[in-house]
């Protein structure tokens, strides 16, 4: 069977609208130059659009969403309970000079759900969640450094970022200490160089880095840093923003076997409405509520209902054992699809947020192309960045997949008769 | 903040370096290097860079180190160099007084040329070879500044180490292209087209160069339209672009 090859026409149009009055038409992570689109004219640039596990775009091509808005997506777009759930608030009210009494329920949902909690204090992005973890460690402990693992990302306040990217001082990110993932002994060496000094160490559960295959903790690794923290009295923040809730619904510290400190959510908390939050501990729940910290829309009453309809769904469908069960069939069916051609279809990270790579060259260059192919035949995929799995996606959608995949293999295969 | 030796090594391996390309661009700078004697001129900065630029059949080629120059053009320090290229300080040979007449008319010539090439007016730049030829030239000094800021300016250094070991080509469709060689952070730049890359980037005409160089478009809105196109190891691209963004603060 042979899938059509869609086209661009009404995105290509619409952006060049969009690039006159937009700095780069689409900019951050859903633009065509950090979202890596190569080549450009393969892909959508904008959405008409979206429904369960599908998205159409302007030209009015249909996808298979394996970006899910880069996580937001955990329950389907447009999820009948968790829209009806906002809809009802939206008539009550939603950004209203005192918070609805709907964000006390959320609260109070997040800390029965997640292990660690014993407060949750509200934000929009997961930048805001991250940023505000970090500060809260500043204030508890009176100290500035921070440890973060190589190949970090939390956000892109300025303290998170890099001191070679546009707009950010060397002084932004003169307290980072950077060590490399999974290596105790660095944790310890730097810990002793600079005692008494660090605030804090904030990483994501497991290293999903881009451009490299995503690696889980060592054996012990985690509870050992758990212990380390502790013992030098450093607050131990986990960035779960991209992995929340898909790995274990109780947080993804409580997945591998530890308490965090402060935990990060947004991305799976609402299903696509804006928010994030801190949830933490007792003894850090003060520190918290000393920070002078707040947004116009922070405390807006409709995300919250739809975070409760969102995470009471997720407990009913049990969607972290759905999540990788969906996973690891797709990567799987896409593992065996790309032998029958001959390619070396690595996948890493947690079935989830499954992670692609071929590795038959060491410069992408297929794995770009097998993408490019998957794409513009209406499967949504990223060049470099993990994936994420939502409850609506089908046994037939994953069916499909596998077969557009074989189809794109073949192709890039055809495409490659020096290497195949 | 640029530093001085930093600026030196591109003025240096850059702009002189640009000889090397000038004189197969340049049909007046090509006669300028036809010496009746092969001749080489070294420039050695204490504290910095040192080359030696040999003029031979109208070419010019540019190697590092002084041990075989005719003339030696020493500098003190890497400020004093840089205030030969601004045009503030007056070179005086240590060897190679014999020589002088070829500084004074043939390399002064050359220098003249590739500066009215490097710094063009809007007015010159309207006739569609000068604009080719100084496009190229600029291309081929970004990518030595990229190597040269990748291997000593703080920053640089910091992206530099970022780069995963490999050949980044460097190239404007239908017209230029270069390489960039990265190992264990350190980088060199190649004025010429690899055999195979890692990752490259490639600018869609040289218009579009132009106007990169020149700071009228940016790098990711180029990606969006399509203009400039990315491939392979983008880790690679990406950095080099950030070391790309601190070409001007140095070329200004």
């Amino acid at each position: 069977m042979s899938f059509p090859v869609y086209n661009h026409d009404k995105s290509r149009e619409l952006f060049n609208r969009a690039t006159k009055v937009i700095p780069s038409g689409i900019y951050g992570h859903l633009g065509p130059a950090e979202g890596l689109f190569i080549p450009v004219s393969k892909w959508p640039l904008f959405a008409e659009k979206a429904k369960g596990s599908y998205m159409w775009d302007v030209d009015g091509n249909k996808y298979i969403d394996y970006m899910c808005a880069y996580g937001p997506n955990v329950l389907g777009y447009c999820d009948p309970d968790v829209d009806a759930a906002a809809m009802k608030q939206m008539k009550l009210g939603n950004c209203t000079t005192t918070p609805g009494k709907v964000m006390v329920e959320c609260a109070e949902l997040l800390v029965d759900t997640v292990n660690t909690a014993d407060w949750a204090f509200f934000m929009k992005n997961g930048n805001d969640a991250t940023q505000g973890a970090v500060m809260c460690a500043r204030a508890y402990t009176h100290r500035k450094k921070v440890i973060m693992f190589k190949g970090y990302y939390h956000g892109v306040s300025p303290w998170c970022m890099k001191k070679d990217y546009p707009g950010v001082l060397e002084e932004d990110v003169a307290n980072n200490i950077i060590i490399p993932w999974n290596d105790i002994p660095a944790l310890e060496k730097v810990i002793a160089e600079n005692k008494d000094e660090i605030a804090c160490l904030i990483a994501q559960p497991y290293d999903h880095g881009n451009f490299s295959d995503n690696s889980f903790p060592a054996e012990g690794f985690w509870p050992k840093v758990r212990e380390i923290c502790t013992a030098n009295d450093i607050v131990l923040i986990i960035d779960d923003v991209r992995a929340g809730f898909r790995l274990d619904l109780a947080g993804s510290d409580h997945y591998f076997g530890f308490e965090a400190d402060l935990i990060c959510f947004c991305k799976a908390l609402a299903n696509g409405y804006n928010m994030s939050c801190v949830c933490g501990k007792e003894f850090l729940k003060s520190s918290m509520s000393g920070l002078s910290y707040t947004g116009s829309y922070w405390l807006s009453a409709v995300p919250f209902a739809a975070c409760i309809a969102c995470v009471n769904k997720m407990k009913k469908l049990d969607t972290p054992k759905m999540f990788l069960e969906k996973g690891t069939k797709l990567t799987e069916g896409l593992k065996a699809a790309g032998k029958e051609h001959g390619f070396d279809l690595v996948t890493s990270g947690a079935p989830a947020l499954f992670y692609l790579r071929i590795a038959n060259d060491d410069s992408l260059v297929l794995h770009q192309e097998w993408i490019a192919e998957m794409v513009s035949r209406g499967i949504f995929l990223a060049s470099h960045h993990n994936h994420f799995i939502n409850a609506s996606l089908t046994d037939e959608d994953i069916k499909h997949t596998i077969e557009v995949a074989e189809e794109c293999f073949g192709i890039v295969a055809k495409n490659h008769p020096e290497l195949f | 903040m640029k530093d001085a030796k930093t600026l030196a090594y591109i003025n240096l391996y850059g702009i002189l370096g640009a000889l090397e390309n000038l004189c197969e661009l340049d049909e007046e700078a090509s006669k300028l290097a036809e010496v009746k004697k092969p001749i080489s001129v070294g420039i050695a900065v204490k504290g910095g860079p040192s080359a030696t630029l040999t003029f031979k059949n109208g070419r010019c080629r540019m190697e590092q180190g002084t041990e075989k120059c005719d003339v030696l053009l020493p500098f003190s320090s890497c400020e004093k160099f840089n205030g030969l290229i601004d045009g503030t300080v007056t070179p005086f040979p240590s060897k190679g007084f014999t020589h002088i007449g070829f500084l004074l008319k043939n390399f002064t010539g050359l220098t003249d040329i590739l500066t009215k090439y490097l710094k063009a007016d809007e007015e010159a730049l309207k006739d569609e070879k000068f604009f080719e030829t100084s496009t190229k030239l600029m291309f081929y000094l970004i990518v030595v500044a990229i190597a040269q800021i990748g291997n000593n300016d703080s920053i640089g250094t910091f992206s530099a180490s970022m780069i995963p070991d490999g050949i980044v080509e460097i190239a404007i469709k239908n017209s230029v292209s270069a390489a960039i060689r990265v190992k264990d952070g350190h980088l060199v730049a190649i004025k010429q087209k690899p055999e195979s890359y890692r990752a490259k980037m490639e600018f869609g005409s040289i218009k579009l160069a132009r106007d990169l160089f020149d700071g009228n478009v940016n790098a990711v809105a180029c990606i969006g339209e399509g203009t400039i196109e990315m491939s392979g190891l983008i880790n690679m691209v990406d950095n080099i672009n950030r070391i790309l963004d601190r070409v001007a603060i140095y070329l200004a």
